[in-house]
């Protein structure tokens, strides 16, 4: 076990000196690129803090749509498996709803790291039936 | 001698070539300069003593042009002949002699193009958003009002958009370093869905979009950036001006955070355009997952060091918000 500060903890150190003092000292293009900098080390604060629950979850939900329960494949395999499935002739309107249900769940986690509040928009006005 | 220096000599240069008289040049500002383009601010005075507010546009490495400048002159020229608020073209060269590559100097329009300004311009002045939603569906009616027969013969065709679309962006998913299962879902859609190609095809400025607009208190004032036009379906000029990316958290309004798609359709139905809703839908899904997947691009090219940045390296963080408007906007397909 390391010691404190934690991952997550040294990347709010790090995103904080970005934001709030190597950004006001500094002028031009290489702004964009410190303040770009700091939003990353925010993104890797929250995944280091929740990406471990959000990968379990995602393999459990990805083994629920290839319908593979004991499947021990790890998860970069079994997010190929499903496009694999996606890209060939073997799907059905039920495996497309199952996948959809499911990606939007996977991809609701991941903005909840790279984006959080982005998924707050549902569309409604913009759907046509 | 700076560079700005030198870029002022060239451009003088090269005005007083194309007008037969001197020319002075001065007041000098870069709009912007990004690795494929640089726009410079000038004012020219010409022998007679006239002044002119104008704009150099320069690819600064003729090698990584996406389309030779007399092309693109030739479809500012095209869509301004058609009521198109395209920039007044002055002159164009192909030489690089006179500012180090190619250029264009169009009549300089003053007025917001970063996304953030036009919507704090629009957040000010009420009505003005929905006036330029609706300008916005007059300008494309006004730019696929251009046929083929009235375009350069070097601008690129797509005879068949839709299936060039599909193949293009299927080309994009397989170069994948992670493959994404939901841009496979998106394109088994899209390709489930294809629209018939349409019976004509039109001038697409093909990067219509709240970045791309130069916006004033009065409404829309003109249309930059043709790098990209080509002839193929109108309605993907529709499709890509709405996708969520150009509105800026302003999501509730469809057409880059400004207004309504009903503004949007208003103005492009009355400068004689047919607005066709279910091609809209297809390539605004279509639009959605190119983005995606060139973002994905602009991930791999900072991983294979083609270009190494931070800002590239972030977009492959910004993945997941394509995916999530995708999803959203099939959602109505798959509900159960």
């Amino acid at each position: 076990m390391q010691d404190r500060p934690t991952a997550a903890e040294l990347l709010e150190a790090i995103a904080e000196l970005l934001e709030k003092q190597v950004l006001p000292a500094i002028q031009g293009p290489l702004q964009h690129q410190v303040r770009v900098a700091g939003n990353l080390a925010r993104i890797l604060e929250r995944e280091a803090r929740l990406l471990p629950e959000l990968d379990a979850s995602e393999a459990s939900l990805l083994r629920g749509v290839l319908g593979e329960e004991d499947d021990d494949r790890d998860l970069a395999d079994l997010s190929r498996a499903l496009v694999r499935k996606l890209d060939s002739e073997d799907v059905d309107a039920v495996l497309e709803r199952k996948s959809h249900a499911a990606l939007l769940e996977i991809v609701r986690g991941k903005l909840s790291i790279d984006k959080p509040g982005y998924d707050t928009y549902d569309f409604a006005e913009e759907l046509d039936a | 001698m700076s560079a700005a220096d030198d870029t002022r000599a060239g451009l003088a240069r090269f005005l007083a070539v194309h007008w037969d008289e001197d020319v002075d040049v001065s007041e000098l500002g870069v709009a912007s300069a990004g690795a494929r383009r640089r726009n410079v601010l000038f004012e020219a005075t010409r022998a007679g003593g006239e002044s002119l507010r104008l704009v150099a546009t320069i690819i600064p490495n003729a090698a990584i042009q996406v389309m030779p400048m007399e092309v693109e002159a030739s479809t500012l020229r095209a869509a301004r002949a058609a009521g198109a608020p395209a920039p007044e073209l002055v002159a164009v060269s192909e030489e690089v002699e006179y500012v180090g590559g190619p250029l264009f100097i169009t009549r300089r329009v003053d007025g917001e193009t970063i996304p953030r300004r036009v919507l704090r311009t629009i957040d000010a002045h009420p009505g003005l958003g929905s006036r330029v939603a609706t300008q916005c569906g007059e300008a494309l009616a006004e730019i696929h009002r251009v046929a083929g027969d009235a375009v350069h013969p070097d601008l690129p065709r797509q005879p068949e958009p839709i299936r060039m679309a599909l193949a293009g962006v299927r080309q994009l998913l397989d170069g994948l370093l992670q493959p994404s299962p939901t841009f496979s879902l998106a394109l088994r859609w899209l390709e489930k869905h294809r629209p018939p190609e349409p019976d004509r095809l039109t001038l697409v400025h093909g990067d219509f979009r709240n970045g791309n607009l130069i916006i004033g208190e009065d409404g829309l004032r003109a249309v930059l950036d043709w790098e990209v036009a080509h002839l193929g379906d109108p309605m993907e000029d529709a499709g890509w001006l709405c996708q969520r990316m150009w509105r800026f958290r302003n999501d509730a309004l469809e057409v880059g955070g400004l207004g309504s798609r009903a503004d949007l359709r208003k103005g492009y139905e009355a400068a004689g355009g047919t607005f066709d809703d279910a091609r809209f839908r297809w390539w605004k899904i279509m639009s959605t997952l190119k983005w995606g997947a060139g973002l994905a691009g602009q991930a791999a090219a900072h991983l294979d060091g083609t270009v190494r940045s931070v800002v590239m390296a972030a977009s492959g963080r910004r993945i997941a918000e394509m995916e999530y408007d995708l999803l959203m906007l099939l959602s109505p397909a798959y509900r159960d």
